[in-house]
């Protein structure tokens, strides 16, 4: 393995080798808090709006919703020659 | 020829190119104009000047496979649709009216000019822009920094070759350090692709990395499983460009997102984005429902684009199956009992089920991705701990996301420490004699092992 690949396995083992930790506990305190942790997807989201301002050339918004099924994307694609 | 290190059919990656191609020719036909306008979901929106800038780019990357002639009379004919709506009135005005986005506007005509189609009145106005007081006006993030810099690089010295000196802004980019792999935006990924289309310009001219190799493609290897749970193949298109643009090895988990993105493209007739939904066409009709499917669907056909295109290219190829030479044996169905706890459905699944057991445990690490991102995202650290223990013991545990997601486990039991001792003051304060319970129990080793 790597030298980098031994320094990620080192950090791993300090954890597991640590102190027990009531994890499971620790994930519903997060839960209760998360929606107002998140700092992202404001409206004027991007660097106070001057992100905006510019052409964003190779990205794209993402609705996040699934994909829509292939068989019905198929069934449309022949419009797209 | 040991059938491992056959590579993929180039004649496959190069229809696939030459779609993306047809495609940018409907797009730049139907949609340069005017552009295109979603009233119902303003997210669909397109300004001409990003789908004339994309389709230049396209271009460019598609150049480098220029020896295939369906290929080259292809870019051809499409630089010249292109070129009057690279140089329009829109276009120059904009870079008199806005020299802090000079290169912006001009992006289309600096790719143009260096496939061989120049400009001079356009780059005389461009010199212009560049050259006002007004010129570095508005900030950027390091990524766009890089791309600015690309730009007026490639403006300058056109000729393709290796080039000696680093872009200045990549050492301040994303590409120089270790990423969020747990909890990034997909902002943040496309920040690492484009600095790294911009640092490696598709090979033409490429740049000096600012961090190995090996690192970047670690932490893409990340990404890429969080793109492919998500479906987001627009993203994980791009993420896979590391590998063939970076020269390193295409690795287990690499060919298998590669085969997955195939195999998608081929079932629905292109690489979809979510933001084409089939309720929506139905809706519409005519030239309405054309624009509709070519604005929505259209980016994501060309990073399939940008992305065979990079493939073609020699020593870059992905292999035609997946190396099993990593595979740690049993390491697929340790971690896939960790992920078929919540029955997703999911296309990259699909593909795994054609694996066989070596080439599933060869992309063990890429599942183990998988399973980090889903288990942080539902707050499942309990789980977490459970994954990177057996992780751990099967030796998989070397790899970015594993080391960040301990160093998250342990900020966790730290805030617990935290929590547990502003409780107890809270209790003092109170002068309560009342054992309370917490919410959290920190137990020492001695207690945790009775």
């Amino acid at each position: 393995m790597s030298a980098n690949g031994n320094r990620h396995q080192e950090i791993v083992k300090r954890l597991l080798d640590s102190k027990a930790v009531d994890f499971t506990a620790i994930g519903k305190a997060v839960a209760e808090l998360g929606p107002s942790l998140a700092i992202a997807e404001e409206p004027w989201e991007g660097f106070c709006g001057t992100m905006r301002r510019f052409i964003h050339i190779y990205q794209i918004f993402n609705p996040e919703v699934p994909v829509e099924e292939l068989g019905g994307l198929a069934n449309v694609a022949g419009q797209l020659k | 020829m040991n059938v491992q290190k056959q590579a993929w059919n180039k004649e496959d990656l190069a229809r696939r190119l030459c779609h993306a191609l047809d495609i940018g020719r409907q797009t730049v036909e139907e949609l340069a104009h005017k552009g295109y306008t979603d009233s119902q979901e303003p997210g669909n929106n397109l300004r001409p000047e990003k789908l004339i800038s994309e389709t230049a780019f396209l271009l460019l990357a598609a150049s480098t496979a220029a020896d295939i002639s369906d290929v080259r009379k292809r870019i051809k004919a499409l630089a010249q649709l292109l070129i009057p709506h690279a140089r329009s009135e829109r276009m120059l005005l904009g870079m008199c009216l806005h020299p802090a986005m000079a290169l912006d506007y001009a992006q289309a005509h600096v790719c143009l000019a260096r496939l061989g189609y120049p400009d001079a009145n356009f780059d005389l106005l461009l010199r212009q822009s560049m050259g006002s007081q007004a010129r570095r006006g508005r900030e950027r993030v390091p990524h766009r920094m890089l791309e600015q810099e690309w730009l007026t690089a490639v403006w300058e010295n056109p000729t393709p070759g290796s080039r000696p000196y680093a872009l200045p802004s990549a050492s301040g980019s994303v590409l120089n350090h270790s990423m969020d792999l747990l909890n990034c935006s997909r902002e943040d990924i496309y920040a690492l692709t484009h600095a790294l289309m911009y640092v490696k310009d598709f090979n033409i001219s490429p740049r000096r990395l600012p961090r190995r190799r090996a690192e970047i493609t670690a932490g893409a290897t990340a990404l890429l499983a969080r793109c492919l749970d998500e479906q987001d193949y627009d993203t994980g298109g791009e993420v896979l460009l590391a590998w063939p643009l970076t020269g390193r090895s295409w690795s287990a988990a690499s060919v298998f997102g590669f085969r997955v993105l195939t195999q998608v493209e081929d079932q629905a007739g292109f690489l979809p984005a979510s933001s084409t939904r089939l309720a929506r066409v139905e809706k519409l009709e005519g030239e309405h429902r054309k624009h509709y499917l070519l604005a929505t669907a259209y980016h994501t056909i060309y990073v399939m684009g940008l992305l065979c295109a990079t493939a073609l290219q020699a020593g870059r190829t992905p292999p035609a199956q997946i190396p099993t030479n990593t595979a740690v044996p049993g390491g697929a169905k340790m971690i896939l009992r960790f992920l078929d706890t919540d029955q997703r459905s999911v296309h990259w699944r699909d593909e795994l089920e054609k694996l066989t057991e070596p080439e599933r445990d060869a992309i063990a690490g890429l599942l183990l991705n998988i399973a980090f991102r889903r288990k942080i995202t539902s707050g499942q650290f309990g789980a977490l701990r459970e994954l990177l223990e057996a992780a751990h013991a099967l030796g998989l545990s070397g790899m970015p996301a594993a080391s960040q997601t301990a160093e998250m486990l342990e900020r966790l039991a730290t805030f617990a420490e935290i929590k547990q001792t502003q409780v107890e003051k809270v209790c003092k304060a109170n002068d309560s004699k009342e054992v309370l319970s917490t919410r959290y129990s920190v137990l020492s080793c001695s207690e945790s092992h009775q």
